[in-house]
């Protein structure tokens, strides 16, 4: 009797993965609602950026009863400079578990995974694209150029220029500016920190000339009178306090920006069905009072939708300008 | 005086009743959080920050603020129980905390001592904090790449005092150690270093797996030589607090490093890029550079004096640049910084004006989160020393699984325990062989640093040395460096010379 | 001459030797060594660092032949194969359950305790482990292939 109970519940475990199988076909042909927990893969560490803006996302769309009252779990896979964890979604085999996987994904991932890997953005849904995020030059107090055509006339006299920011999308702009202006990146150097506030920290002690960094960081700053905006880099000028500081245009340049961007995306083999029920439950929670007031104000971000169709095209447009800008094709 | 006013209104505002139970709550959290190898600070600060959205901002911080502290408390304990750091500022505590406990049978004393190095130090800097706390972030604001490279050189020399006997080999490993380090994603270029094709190297060799399965794991394969000798049985008198106190002569011993550690850590606290383990690690250099009763690295307590104070003074010092600047000195600088954001306060040097209270209330309450944690941490030492009643064989194979879920939540994944295991086995190999491994874990923190200013500084003077010469406080250190170096040589060569003017 | 068996003492400083040679051929080849006005490329660190390292070496292997080598006593590595059963066996029945059964079966069947101290230290330690990794910082730990299968 024994033996015979252990082959019995060998052939069931064995057998375990044939109904599993067959129930995740089933459940994703019908028109998709949530039927699970959601996992959503965040690729950088707890308590950053990318962290708050998908646990603000995440409360709404909990609050605003979205997701069928299913919940959703946050997934920090930080390996590989977040390589691995978008290399994981993108490889996720149709089905189930693809249509309740979520990653949020940022110009700042993308250029890195263009970069240094072969994977791409059409390895995924675009799914949302939620938020935009631009750049501005600044000088600090003590700082002997008082424009931003003090400069250009400095460059054009040959002087050295360093200009500190961080990683990503400020790059991508300090090399487009380079080139609008037509100076070599040699002589209008760019050191790369970690964080804008280390970024910050190093012209507040004059180390370096100028300063790149987005609104969020800087603003503060500008307030207690410590830096100031020279360049907007932007199709128009900055709100408020930043508001002092023109756009390359008006200085008789073609303007130049390399936005950052937020956005949410989802595995290649996410369903259709799947992929429109989300890209409307981002759409809900964009106009939320709570993400408007609550997130996009506080960060000083510009609020930009873009669904699934009108994404695609932007961010396979934006990898495209920018493996053209490293030299890479495809 | 005005900041010792604003300090007592500080104290008003910490002094109700939530506020203080906060400090409690955090205190324990975060003795708890440090004393698990794998989680350090930014783990639980950063998942514990969600629950404080309901609290009043205030509040939250204090919180907060008492969990990192604490942190730096707890890290301590299964260093000096175990052998295993419980994050990286305890990697140096270690050292002698662990040989004071078990060879020199003084586990409790060796406790004490952390603890009341730990109050020290973090009084010390929090005093300093609070009469000079713009004045201190804004001299760390002076300290751009040039005259941290200068900074980080002068505390490169000080690894020779940490080789020991055995230079050759002391010197092999911090050289692999520093190859290690710069494997993965190289910032000022934006591309990968020696990833071999490796995706998961593209982030390169994570620093905590890495600790502690050099440290731990290694430990753990050691201890298995032991686990059948007797364990000595005399500890049941000091099973008692009054068993483990200090004596008056070992509390003279503890207070000049702990004092002089308290100073150089808060320093080091405001230095951008350097935070509680670099400072823990120059505390216990600079101890080298004075007497210590018993020799550094056999259980002296002045080693864990120096390194426990210093380390709980960075925590202090990186507090400066966060509160004076709104500029966070390390990781979990930055993940308090963003709860503050979200708390809708607006960090940066307005703070301190335009939010009176909250500053003073955080700061205040650090001091009351340093008396807690030194009570509850003292409280529970005849509680930690049971641990090492525990018999060997059942220990191996707790700490076994200790090491591999510790390694395998820094990043959530197996890749984490695979580094600990192989950096184990590695670890094992070495000590063996008479290699130590202490020299190869610093100059993995430290260089790294010291690589990436160096080269800031050479991209923003434009390739020129120039820049070290320039600016004075670069220029200043590099003169010291020089000293240190050129002392020994010149030196040797007196010796040479003078014995030849004697024969002539 | 006695001949001198290989020992690890001398396979270290080989060992070391060889990395120093990997990181200065990539550093100068592929990272490149120094830029006109960048100053020290990627590659510039690692190849000065593998430099000294590779001389290092050399040193310590030359007095190396003169020292004792040391002996691996067979038990120290038990702990390390247990950690190997542990990870494969954590892909097929996950983390959480993997460790259940080391400790249970390193504590009975190894070191042969009864079953009451097994227990005890069992529920100790996955107690600590549960409680703080699982409860309170949420860590999602492996969950292996069968409960995939099984659940999803």
């Amino acid at each position: 009797m024994k033996k015979i109970a252990i082959v019995l519940a060998f052939a069931l475990l064995l057998a375990a993965p044939v109904f599993a199988a067959a129930q995740s076909e089933v459940a994703g042909s019908v028109g998709f609602v949530p039927s699970k927990n959601i996992d959503w893969y965040v690729t950088s560490s707890p308590g950053g950026g990318s962290d708050i803006f998908t646990r603000t996302l995440m409360d709404i769309m909990v609050t605003e009863k979205l997701v069928n009252d299913k919940n959703i779990v946050i997934q920090y896979k930080t390996d590989g400079a977040g390589e691995v964890g978008r290399l994981l979604v993108s490889n996720m085999k149709g089905g189930t578990q693809a249509d309740h996987t979520l990653l949020t994904f940022n110009s700042g991932d993308l250029m890195p995974m263009a970069k240094n890997t072969n994977n791409r953005f059409e390895n995924f849904q675009p799914i949302a694209h939620l938020a935009v995020d631009k750049h501005l030059i600044f000088i600090n107090e003590v700082s002997p150029y008082k424009t931003f055509e003090d400069v250009i006339a400095a460059l054009k006299a040959g002087a050295n220029i360093t200009l500190a920011g961080s990683k990503g999308d400020d790059i991508g702009c300090h090399a487009a500016l380079a080139k609008e202006l037509g100076v070599s990146v040699d002589q209008f150097a760019y050191v790369t920190h970690d964080a804008s506030s280390a970024a910050i920290t190093a012209i507040l002690g004059n180390h370096y000339d100028l300063l790149i960094s987005k609104p969020a960081a800087a603003s503060q700053y500008v307030e207690a009178g410590k830096i100031k905006p020279i360049l907007a880099l932007s199709t128009s000028r900055f709100p408020g306090n930043l508001g002092s500081a023109p756009t390359l245009k008006e200085l008789g340049y073609k303007n130049v920006e390399v936005p950052n961007w937020r956005s949410v995306v989802g595995p290649k083999n996410m369903s259709a069905e799947a992929v429109a029920y989300w890209s409307d439950v981002f759409k809900q929670v964009s106009a939320q009072d709570a993400w408007t007031k609550g997130y996009i104000e506080k960060q000083k971000l510009v609020p930009d939708f873009m669904g699934h169709a009108a994404f695609k095209a932007y961010g396979a447009q934006f990898q495209a300008e920018y493996l053209a800008s490293i030299g890479k094709d495809k | 005086m005005e900041n010792f006013t604003m300090l007592l209104e500080g104290f008003t505002v910490v002094l109700t009743v939530q506020n203080v139970l906060v400090v409690l709550l955090g205190a324990v959290l975060g003795l708890i959080v440090g004393a698990m190898p794998g989680i350090g600070s930014l783990a639980g600060v950063a998942l514990l920050l969600p629950l404080t959205y309901k609290f009043n901002p205030t509040t939250a911080i204090i919180m907060l603020g008492s969990l990192y502290y604490a942190n730096m408390y707890g890290g301590a304990f299964s260093a000096i129980l175990l052998n295993i750091p419980g994050d990286s500022p305890a990697v140096m505590t270690a050292l002698d905390g662990y040989p004071m406990a078990t060879k020199r049978n003084r586990p409790g004393q060796a406790l004490f001592t952390s603890n009341m190095s730990s109050f020290i130090g973090g009084l010390i800097g929090m005093i300093i904090l609070t009469f000079t706390g713009p004045a201190l972030a804004n001299l760390g604001l002076k300290f751009g790449p040039a005259e941290m490279t200068a900074l980080l050189l002068v505390a490169m020399t000080s690894i020779g005092w940490l080789v020991g006997e055995n230079p050759t080999k002391g010197v092999i490993l911090t050289l692999v150690g520093i190859l290690v380090a710069s494997m993965g994603m190289d910032t000022l270029t934006g591309s990968p270093r020696f990833d071999f094709g490796n995706i998961y190297l593209l982030g390169g060799i994570p620093f905590t797996p890495f600790v502690i399965g050099t440290v731990g794991f290694s430990q753990v394969l050691k201890l298995m030589q032991d686990r059948n000798k007797k364990v000595e049985a005399n500890l049941s008198q000091k099973l008692t607090i009054k068993g483990s106190m200090l004596t008056l002569h070992d509390i003279k011993r503890l207070l000049p490093p702990a004092i002089r550690s308290g100073f150089l850590g808060t320093f080091v606290g405001v230095l951008p890029g350097a935070g509680a383990t670099t400072g823990s690690f120059m505390g216990y250099a600079m101890q080298k550079a004075f007497k210590s009763e018993e020799e550094l690295g056999t259980g002296a307590i002045e080693g864990i004096a120096a390194c426990e104070s210093a380390n709980n003074a960075a925590a202090a010092g990186s507090f400066a640049p966060l509160l004076a600047l709104g500029i966070p000195g390390s990781g979990t600088g930055a993940v308090l910084l963003g709860g503050l954001m979200m708390w809708g306060l607006n960090p940066g040097p307005l703070l301190f004006s335009s939010q009176p209270e909250f500053c003073w209330g955080l700061i205040a309450s650090l001091f009351l989160a340093n008396l807690i944690t030194l009570i509850i941490a003292v409280g529970i030492i005849p509680f930690m020393i049971r641990i090492l009643t525990v018999p060997v064989k059942i220990l191996v194979p707790c700490i076994t699984v200790v090491c591999i879920v510790g390694s395998y939540s820094t990043s959530n994944s197996m890749y984490g325990v695979l580094v600990m295991f192989f950096s184990g086995l590695f670890g094992y190999v070495l000590d063996r062989n008479g290699y130590s491994t202490a020299p190869m874990l610093l100059a993995f923190v430290l260089a790294p640093l010291l690589e990436s200013n160096m080269r800031k500084s050479f991209i923003s003077s434009h390739g020129s040395l120039d820049i070290f010469f320039q600016k004075p406080i670069a220029a200043f250190l590099i003169l010291v460096l020089f000293a240190i170096i050129l002392t020994p040589v010149i030196k040797f060569a007196l010796k040479k010379i003078r014995p030849a003017q004697k024969s002539s | 001459m006695q001949k001198k068996k290989i020992t690890s003492k001398m396979l270290i400083p080989v060992f070391s030797a060889s990395a120093a040679v990997l990181f200065i051929s990539f550093g100068y080849v592929k990272y490149g060594f120094w830029h006109p006005t960048r100053g020290p490329l990627p590659g510039f660190f690692p190849v000065i660092i593998g430099s000294i390292l590779l001389v290092m070496s050399v040193l310590g292997f030359i007095t190396s032949l003169s020292e004792e080598g040391t002996d691996y006593p067979l038990e120290n590595w038990y702990p390390a194969f247990g950690a190997v059963l542990v990870m494969l066996a954590t892909l097929v029945i996950g983390m959480l359950p993997s460790l259940a059964i080391f400790v249970v079966l390193w504590l009975k069947w190894y070191e042969k305790y009864p079953w009451k101290t097994t227990l005890i230290v069992f529920a100790v330690i996955m107690g600590i482990v549960v409680g703080a990794f699982v409860f309170w910082l949420g860590v999602p730990f492996p969950k292996g292939i069968i409960y995939d299968l099984i659940f999803n």
